[in-house]
């Protein structure tokens, strides 16, 4: 591979990396859907993510009920669809992480999705 | 500073996400989640009787968030749902910022001279026409135990009533009177340190998972770490404490004291029984006389499994597997709250789970007490300890006790005569006094009757037709449309003071940030009140909060609950102390009558001589087994009512929602009220989940959703009673426990039909 070649895959790399991190961003300040907001996240959330619920059912958020709106907000006057690390360090003060010194800039990076389990390597 | 794009877009969204917990966040975000420029103050949870440590974020005069306290041993850092939102609680749009009395029906902002003057003339005319039993005051085991204190000096000691009661009469009166009766001394002989000793857990009528969260976030992390660990559950509703359960026993509500003697008998037995232990360390008795081992186990003959499984509903292979349970392990734990406390025989039940302990000798040894898990952040500390009851008085003394009488007043600076021997009235009585016009004028604090009360509808003419003063925080709730003045009180974060919790900690917590509005600490309302009333010799020289708690420490020197070695200069620093504290060096006691309890340890060596604990509440330091009848619901099922309806907590709520109601994520988890059904009886109904059902008793109906869950005991339904818009407490009776005064907020009998 040419010297170009390498700089143009660099360059698409390069631009669908800036176009995920501002559709995750976009998704930082996205709204909620209107939805019938008389009933809880999780009834709702059963039916519409179910893998989402049935992992964090099975985390020790689930067992302690810590529910949706503890990261991701209320939904209409907060709402965080890929929420920072902010609210972590409020129970776990214990965990307090200076992300300058790690390879990561987020509790999330590591503690994935639902399950929040503790995740290694490549994954 | 200038940003790269990617940089601005995480910081953007960051900042986004922080302004929800009010830190302002710069590049680097992470590292500066709780930017350097937040002081951190170290306080106490306001929710639960848990007693968390949190630390409160301020900034630039601004609470601005809160987080788990890591050098506390309670909680370790960790917080529960609630105890996380608390920093919005503090700026809620309901918050009370003005004095306001009711002219015309209609409320009218006036400023503290217009609004003290004006009660302080209403009081002290009722006094003087109808006698100072006309007024009464009625607290909360969620205010501070300087603000208690303050109350109870008005009251019992200057206006010479003993109307003096708290809403902690609602919940842990049983608790009390449990342990008086079994142990001779009020609140547990250990502490939460047994947690993580213990081999087995009984869970008796308690949903710990949801009430006492972070105490069943420590069971369960026990539990994954020791998987023999054992936890047997007795409760009619299978809850999501039940994630951890290796048993649970589900009786009728209100059946279960069968349960309990059949087990002491298993026990008994099966040779599970510390016959050493019981025959120097307790007797037996029966509600009229005492009882030989020997007389009390023919007594327990009656309870064979198969008979409590009869009364109960559990089988018998249950109750004696989970008798044996209780025999083989080790150590065992016993919890409880509500489920047992709130019952008309709240007593009973209290003293039939510290039997097992005491006849298998699981009591006074790491990883075992009977330990009585409290509701309110300071119904140990203020209402308990310190004497916020109409028959108490500070540091567990008694009105009816001359001696204690004399010492009160001496510290209080009044004459002794003022200090009434005869008790008050309780709750119950307070409130139908008000209804009769036999009290006329009653002042109400940090607390939400007119909801909280049970079978509430009936109280609220008396709450209706007489003079009310309620002091808040929050405005309006239940009680103020009833109220004839409303005085705005500091909130948690706007006042210092200590909280006592469920295992004799106490633990102080700074005054952060000024009082929203006009907000005053309870405490100076009190002190101005009594001042306009003519008690300023009495009230004047209260300076600060550390004069208050000196004072009461004081009162505390010598007696079982010391805690003179507490002072503030000391709390300031630690993370509470567990009582008896009898000097500041002292570090605090971890279990009580036993070696290491600075009361036992005083005592002469031929009290102690062959025991390893000595229980000095009772005159020979034996403890009792009660023979307690196993009697059922005041207001049992019934062909006209069927089911058995009981209410409780959920997590992300807490008593009337005054504070809970003002988080929108708490609201969004749980947005309303609901009635749980079991599927077998919905089937049997016709009724589907979210249909709008009628719930109905002897004393009132309500229109509200079915939620139908196999989580309470078919022929049971459970309504969550936080709300005003569905207060479950129109439904609930009032009969209260003869010995406790507790009510029955646990099972009464209803109905229930498609709306």
């Amino acid at each position: 591979m040419s010297n170009k070649q390498v700089l143009l895959v660099l360059f698409v790399v390069l631009m669908f990396g800036i176009i995920w991190l501002w559709a995750g961003d976009q998704a930082q300040s996205a709204k909620h859907p209107e939805v019938d907001f008389s009933i809880s996240c999780v009834e709702c959330h059963t039916e519409v993510t179910p893998q989402a619920v049935k992992d964090w059912r099975g985390s020790m958020h689930g067992k302690m009920n810590f529910g949706c709106y503890m990261c991701h907000g209320d939904g209409q006057v907060e709402f965080y669809p890929k929420p920072g690390s902010e609210r972590c360090i409020a129970c776990h003060s214990g965990q307090e992480v200076d992300f300058s010194k790690t390879p990561v800039k987020n509790c999330f990076d590591c503690h994935k999705g639902h399950t929040l389990k503790f995740h290694t390597g490549n994954e | 500073m200038a940003l790269k794009r990617r940089e601005f877009l995480k910081a953007s969204a960051a900042a986004a996400a922080a302004a929800s917990i009010g830190v302002t966040l710069m590049p680097g975000m992470e590292k500066t989640v709780f930017a350097d420029s937040t002081t951190w103050h170290k306080s106490v949870c306001r929710f639960c009787g848990t007693g968390c440590g949190v630390m409160i974020g301020e900034k630039n005069g601004k609470v601005v968030s809160v987080k788990g306290d890591l050098e506390n041993t309670i909680n370790k850092g960790h917080l529960c749902v609630k105890g996380f939102y608390l920093h919005k609680v503090v700026y809620a749009k309901t918050r009370l910022l003005h004095p306001m009395i009711k002219k015309n029906g209609k409320w009218e902002r006036v400023s503290w001279d217009e609004a003290l003057d004006y009660v302080a003339k209403k009081f002290n005319e009722i006094r003087k026409q109808y006698g100072p039993d006309a007024l009464a005051f009625y607290g909360s085991g969620q205010a501070e135990t300087e603000e208690t204190y303050m109350a109870n000096k008005l009251f019992k000691g200057c206006i010479g009533t003993n109307n003096m009661e708290g809403n902690p009469r609602l919940c842990m009166a049983s608790a009390v009177g449990g342990y008086l009766t079994s142990l001779g001394k009020d609140e547990p002989a250990g502490t939460y340190a047994d947690i993580e000793k213990a081999e087995l857990f009984l869970l008796v009528g308690s949903n710990t998972a949801e009430s006492h969260p972070i105490i069943f976030e420590r069971i369960m992390r026990h539990k994954n770490k020791n998987p023999d660990v054992k936890i047997v559950i007795i409760d009619p509703r299978k809850t999501p404490t039940d994630q951890v359960a290796d048993l649970h026993l589900f009786p009728r509500p209100g059946w279960d004291l069968a349960i309990l003697h059949a087990m002491a008998r298993i026990i008994i037995k099966e040779g599970y029984a510390d016959e050493e232990f019981i025959k120097n360390h307790v007797n037996f008795r029966d509600n009229e006389k005492a009882l030989t081992f020997e007389e009390y186990k023919q007594f327990l003959e009656k309870y064979t499994p198969e008979y409590a499984a009869k009364v109960s509903g559990v089988s018998p292979d249950e109750i004696v597997k989970a008798a044996r349970m209780f025999g083989q392990a080790k150590t065992a734990m016993s919890m409880w709250t509500m489920g047992l406390n709130q019952r008309t025989r709240g007593v009973w039940a209290n003293n039939l789970v510290t039997n097992l302990h005491l006849l298998t000798g699981k009591i006074g040894v790491p990883g075992s007490d009977s330990f009585s898990l409290t509701g309110q952040p300071n119904a140990c500390g203020g209402v308990r300890e310190g004497g916020g009851l109409c028959h108490l008085l500070p540091a567990h003394r008694l009105v009816k006790n001359p001696k204690h009488r004399a010492e009160v007043a001496k510290v209080w600076g009044v004459p002794v005569e003022n200090i009434q021997p005869k008790p008050g009235k309780h709750t119950i009585a307070m409130f139908t006094a008000l209804n009769k016009g036999e009290i006329k004028g009653i002042y109400i604090m940090c607390t939400n009757p007119a909801q909280s009360l049970p079978n509430a509808s009936k109280y609220w003419k008396g709450l209706k037709e007489q003079f009310v003063v309620v002091a808040e925080s929050f405005f309006p709730t239940a009680t103020t449309e009833y109220a004839d003045v409303v005085l705005p009180a500091a909130f948690w974060a706007e006042k210092e003071g200590v909280y006592g919790c469920t295992e004799r900690r106490s633990q102080y917590m700074e005054k952060v940030i000024d009082p929203q509005g006009e907000a005053r600490w309870d405490a100076w309302i009190l002190r101005d009140l009594a001042i306009r009333m003519g008690f300023k010799k009495e009230f004047e020289k209260y300076k600060t909060a550390e004069d208050i708690w000196n004072e009461y420490i004081s009162l505390t020197k010598g007696t079982d609950m010391d805690l003179s070695g507490a002072t503030y200069r000391r709390l300031k620093k630690v993370r509470g102390l567990t009582w008896p504290v009898p000097s500041e060096d002292h570090p605090g006691t971890y279990k009580r009558y036993t070696k290491g309890d600075p009361v036992f340890d005083a005592l002469p060596e031929e009290k102690k001589k062959g025991r390893r604990m000595y229980f000095y509440g009772k005159p020979d330091g034996k403890a009792i087994v009660w023979a307690r009848p196993d009697k059922g619901p005041e207001e049992p099922t019934d062909a006209e009512y069927p089911l058995a309806l009981s209410t409780g907590r959920v997590l992300e709520h807490w008593h009337t929602r005054t504070m809970t109601g003002t988080v929108p994520e708490l609201n969004r988890a749980v947005p309303k009220a609901y009635v749980e059904i079991n599927p077998e009886d919905a089937k049997k109904m016709g009724i589907a989940d979210k249909d709008q059902v009628i719930v109905e008793t002897r004393r009132g109906k309500l229109k509200i959703e079915a939620r139908v869950i196999d989580r309470p005991k078919p022929g049971t339904i459970f309504i969550p009673w936080h709300w005003e818009e569905w207060m479950a407490n129109i439904l609930t009776i009032d009969a209260f426990d003869p010995g406790s005064k507790e009510p029955e907020y646990k099972v009464c009998a209803a109905r229930l039909r498609k709306a």
